[in-house]
């Protein structure tokens, strides 16, 4: 599976999957989900290319919305077709992680919730 | 003019995991000649990759045979290992109900397969785990 990441403001890591997020294809990402989890103030994860996962593709996104979470941050999901939402429903990651159509709402959405919390930091 | 009648394949798949990725190349090869709609070749993919992670992670399996049978009804899949028993139409089907950060990485494969299918019946014997998988047609 192919994985492309880009950083927007902030550090937001704005990661492009394409591909079939299956066993093969979660173990090519896995490693890099993990760093970047640990280096960035948030994840949007675009699954607009990806026509398949299955529950070890969930568990890749769930290990990196977990480490965000701990630090009052989180992990979001856009794009994603009919199948892969009924996925991500099925297993409840949408009750920890924000599904949303497009990157546009995804990115407004992580910016206000960041603008939130360092609001309250202050 | 009379219905189609039922249309089927059967393979042997090695007790590997890579054998989960043969399995849906195969099923990809297959769908077209079983007459497969798109959701339907998801939802097998799916349930079949959760079978191969269960039979030979935790049930370590040395062999598994899949076959197919499709009709106009639905399609009906059966999932044969010689693993220790496990039988998924029991297993707990775990999902995160609430907005927490104590949520459980793993063990939703099974809920998926109850999800995604319309039907799963199991039962052992001569040391198979039998499972048939029942799903639309689409």
């Amino acid at each position: 599976m192919d994985m492309t990441v880009t950083r927007a403001d902030d550090d937001i890591a704005h990661v492009v999957l394409d591909g079939r997020f299956d066993i093969q294809g979660a173990q090519e990402v896995d490693s890099r989900f993990v760093e970047l989890a640990d280096s960035s103030k948030a994840m949007i994860v675009d699954l607009s290319k990806v026509s398949f996962i299955a529950s070890l593709g969930v568990r890749t996104l769930m290990l990196s919305a977990k480490v965000l979470i701990r630090r009052g941050s989180e992990l979001v999901v856009c794009g994603a077709n009919e199948n892969v939402d009924k996925v991500l429903r099925g297993t409840g990651f949408n009750e920890v992680a924000g599904l949303y159509p497009d990157y546009e709402s995804a990115i407004r959405t992580v910016n206000e919730r960041l603008a939130e919390f360092s609001g309250k930091k202050s | 003019m009379s219905e189609p009648g039922p249309r089927t394949c059967s393979r042997d798949f090695p007790g590997t995991i890579e054998a989960a990725e043969d399995a849906e190349m195969w099923i990809a090869r297959q769908a077209s000649v079983l007459g497969l709609g798109a959701d339907a070749e998801f939802a097998i993919n799916l349930c079949l990759e959760e079978l191969f992670l269960n039979a030979v992670q935790h049930g370590g399996a040395n062999q598994a045979t899949i076959s197919v049978c499709a009709e106009p009804s639905g399609v009906t899949v059966e999932f044969v290992d010689d693993g220790e028993p496990f039988d998924p139409t029991t297993a707990p089907a775990r999902r995160i109900t609430s907005p927490t950060e104590d949520f459980k990485i793993g063990g939703y494969g099974t809920g998926l397969m109850q999800k995604f299918s319309r039907r799963m019946s199991y039962r052992r014997s001569e040391g198979m785990n039998r499972l048939v998988l029942e799903f639309d047609a689409g």
